[in-house]
């Protein structure tokens, strides 16, 4: 096998541009999908993480009817001691109550139809990026009650500046016409339309009595997890709390369902298009082990009459081609790899690409890439197979190979 | 002595319907171990099919062939596979080398095909590299070694195994005839050394003059066999 292994060696060397160009192939093609990956995976991760920070968490505690008709009036009973339970399981980063309903906001000259959200400012603050992303006046503070933050585009609509007011209609839990005046703190701007045009944030105990639910009444309790390969076991843990009771335990994607579709579609696509560049350099490397035993067709003849086994021919053959396949591997990992590395700690500010950036309504600015083993490992082991693939196929001639004829 | 090649009625035909070519017609004869040995005839007599046929390269059209006692006119291909890995050894006209291998291990190549041990093919190479004056390029490749060097490694590569016989197809084409004397020289002295049995191919008459027993081929039959051994062709 040594002796077998060396041969292979040194015939790939033998023609030493050849094999430079088709390992170059190989990695530059696998370096390409591995930084583009990351990229998609660094995305999707830095949409998820701001959509499920923004919105309500990785895992959503909600009334069992109100993913598919959001009212008011479905609520989570217990609030508050179910969230002290939830706060200190394993893993849980922290825990957010919500309050979240329809109105309609009015100014003094305009009127629009708004999304009312009521949160702790403090956990807020911590939690969500939205937070960071005022532009105008401040965010909100606990205790800050008749505030309100809204963003720039329905500041714009309305034509409101901090310290003005707008007055907030909705009907409440029980169907009565409700109405409160509230003051402009401060005024954010994320990026995304549906988010800058349409929501307006409150203090939680002020959404809790516009709406006229009780203190430990909210409509959605949401857990932000520290790892997100933990979710499903606290989400298992979570739904073990509340057995019995109306109240439903979501993964994110059942709460945010077109982000998480957006997501799945994208991320097949990019594998769809890693995955056929992938295969176009494979042709290369097919062409040339094809050319590489085209080449040696009297040598290996010669071969044959000395009374080597075919076998042991095509062994060769094919161990050339793990040897290319594996230095193409490992040059493209590790080229592709240090650059999603690059991606994954400085990122890409998308913003330059145009104002407004947004997937499914969650803004995004800057994305950061994501390298992570399962990726590597697999597009490693892709190419890597494809080419003995490649390589079996190729040495299917030495079988056809008349000794006679060719050494005459 | 012991015949190391029998040929009975052997034909070999290519084509077929309406174009088919008489490669060798109806040959009989014997070689006896230890014989130095030249086929001779002019291009399409069948020399080299006829090497082909007595190593199994070729599979012949009727008659029967025994190599070192055994008819291998019926054998599968890995069973002559075997056969011409322990049995026969192989001097070709050119492209005799792997050029990735060291004259050293293009030598050793037989001996790792059967599963000598290493220290026991390194003994066993290193004296035929000695013998046909070549130790001292042992680790050089075949592009470092001139034509005559080449076939030189080749000539020791079909001795190392110890075999039964030695087929070489017009070894010495491709060298000066300087060289190409020289390199008969060498096949003769293992010859006489070792007891070998050489048969090999040329057309060339100071080469032929070498051998000790001529086998001359027309038409792809035997129209001559002289031999100090045998007795006048009838």
């Amino acid at each position: 096998m040594r002796a077998l292994c060396k041969t292979s060696w040194r015939s790939i060397l033998r023609n030493a541009r050849r094999t430079t160009i088709t390992v170059s192939s190989i990695s530059f093609a696998l370096a390409i999908s591995v930084f583009f990956v990351s990229f998609t995976d660094g995305g999707a991760a830095t949409t998820t993480n701001f959509a499920v920070r923004m919105q309500a968490g990785h895992i959503t505690l909600q009334h069992p009817a109100y993913q598919d008709a959001p009212a008011i009036d479905l609520v989570v009973p217990g609030a508050d001691a179910l969230r002290r339970r939830l706060q200190v399981t394993r893993g849980v980063e922290t825990t957010k109550l919500l309050v979240l309903g329809q109105g309609v906001a009015r100014s003094s000259s305009e009127t629009a139809g708004v999304a009312v959200l009521g949160v702790e400012p403090s956990v807020e603050a911590k939690t969500s990026l939205l937070a960071r992303k005022i532009v105008a006046g401040s965010y909100l503070e606990d205790g800050s009650e008749g505030t309100a933050v809204i963003g720039r585009v329905l500041a714009e609509r309305l034509k409101l500046e901090v310290g003005r007011k707008l007055v907030l209609s909705s009907n409440s839990a029980t169907g009565e016409l409700v109405e409160e005046l509230l003051r402009i703190r401060g005024i954010f701007a994320t990026g995304a339309d549906d988010v800058d045009g349409y929501l307006v944030q409150v203090p939680l105990g002020f959404a809790q009595r516009f709406y006229g639910l009780r203190p430990d009444q909210v409509t959605q309790i949401g857990i932000v997890v520290r790892d997100s390969r933990q979710r499903d076991g606290i989400r298992a843990e979570a739904a073990r709390m509340v057995a019995g009771s109306p109240i439903a335990v979501l993964p994110w994607e059942k709460v945010i369902p077109d982000l998480a579709a957006h997501l799945r579609v994208d991320g097949s696509t990019n594998l769809v298009l890693m995955g056929i560049l992938l295969f176009l350099s494979l042709f290369t490397v097919f062409n040339t082990i094809q050319m590489s035993v085209l080449e040696r067709t009297r040598e290996f003849a010669m071969l044959l009459a000395l009374g080597t086994p075919p076998w042991r021919l095509r062994l060769q053959v094919v161990l050339e081609g793990a040897m290319l396949a594996l230095l193409g591997c490992v040059v493209g990992l590790l080229l592709g790899g240090l650059a999603g590395y690059w991606l994954q700690v400085h990122g890409v500010d998308v913003s330059k690409f145009g104002k407004g950036q947004s997937i499914s309504g969650v803004p995004i600015d800057r994305v950061f890439g994501r390298v992570s083993a399962d990726r590597l490992v697999s597009f490693g082991t892709f190419v890597f197979v494809a080419t003995i693939a490649a390589s079996a196929h190729c040495v299917r001639r030495i079988s056809k190979i008349v000794v006679a004829e060719v050494l005459r | 002595m012991t015949a190391i090649v029998k040929l009975e009625r052997v034909c070999k035909d290519y084509g077929q319907g309406d174009v088919v070519v008489h490669a060798v017609r109806d040959v009989s004869l014997e070689i006896q171990q230890g014989t130095f040995a030249a086929v001779a005839g002019p291009s399409g007599s069948g020399k080299t099919t006829m090497l082909n046929i007595i190593s199994g390269l070729d599979r012949l059209t009727s008659g029967r062939v025994f190599v070192d006692g055994q008819e291998i006119s019926s054998r599968s291909d890995s069973w002559l596979s075997r056969i011409r890995r322990e049995r026969i050894g192989f001097v070709f006209q050119a492209f005799n080398l792997l050029p990735v291998l060291t004259a050293f291990e293009n030598a050793e190549y037989v001996l790792m095909l059967q599963g000598v041990a290493v220290a026991e093919r390194r003994r066993r190479v290193m004296a035929m590299l000695e013998r046909v004056g070549l130790a001292s390029l042992a680790d050089r490749f075949p592009r470092e070694l001139s034509g005559g060097q080449q076939q030189r490694v080749a000539v020791a590569r079909a001795m190392v195994p110890e075999p039964a016989l030695i087929l070489a197809d017009e070894p010495t084409a491709n060298l000066d005839s300087q060289t190409g004397a020289s390199l008969l020289d060498l096949m003769l002295e293992l010859n006489r050394e070792k007891g070998t049995t050489f048969l090999f191919s040329s057309h060339d008459p100071s080469v032929l003059g070498r051998a000790r027993r001529l086998i001359r081929l027309a038409d792809g039959r035997v129209v001559a066999d002289e031999s100090p051994d045998l007795p006048p062709r009838a």
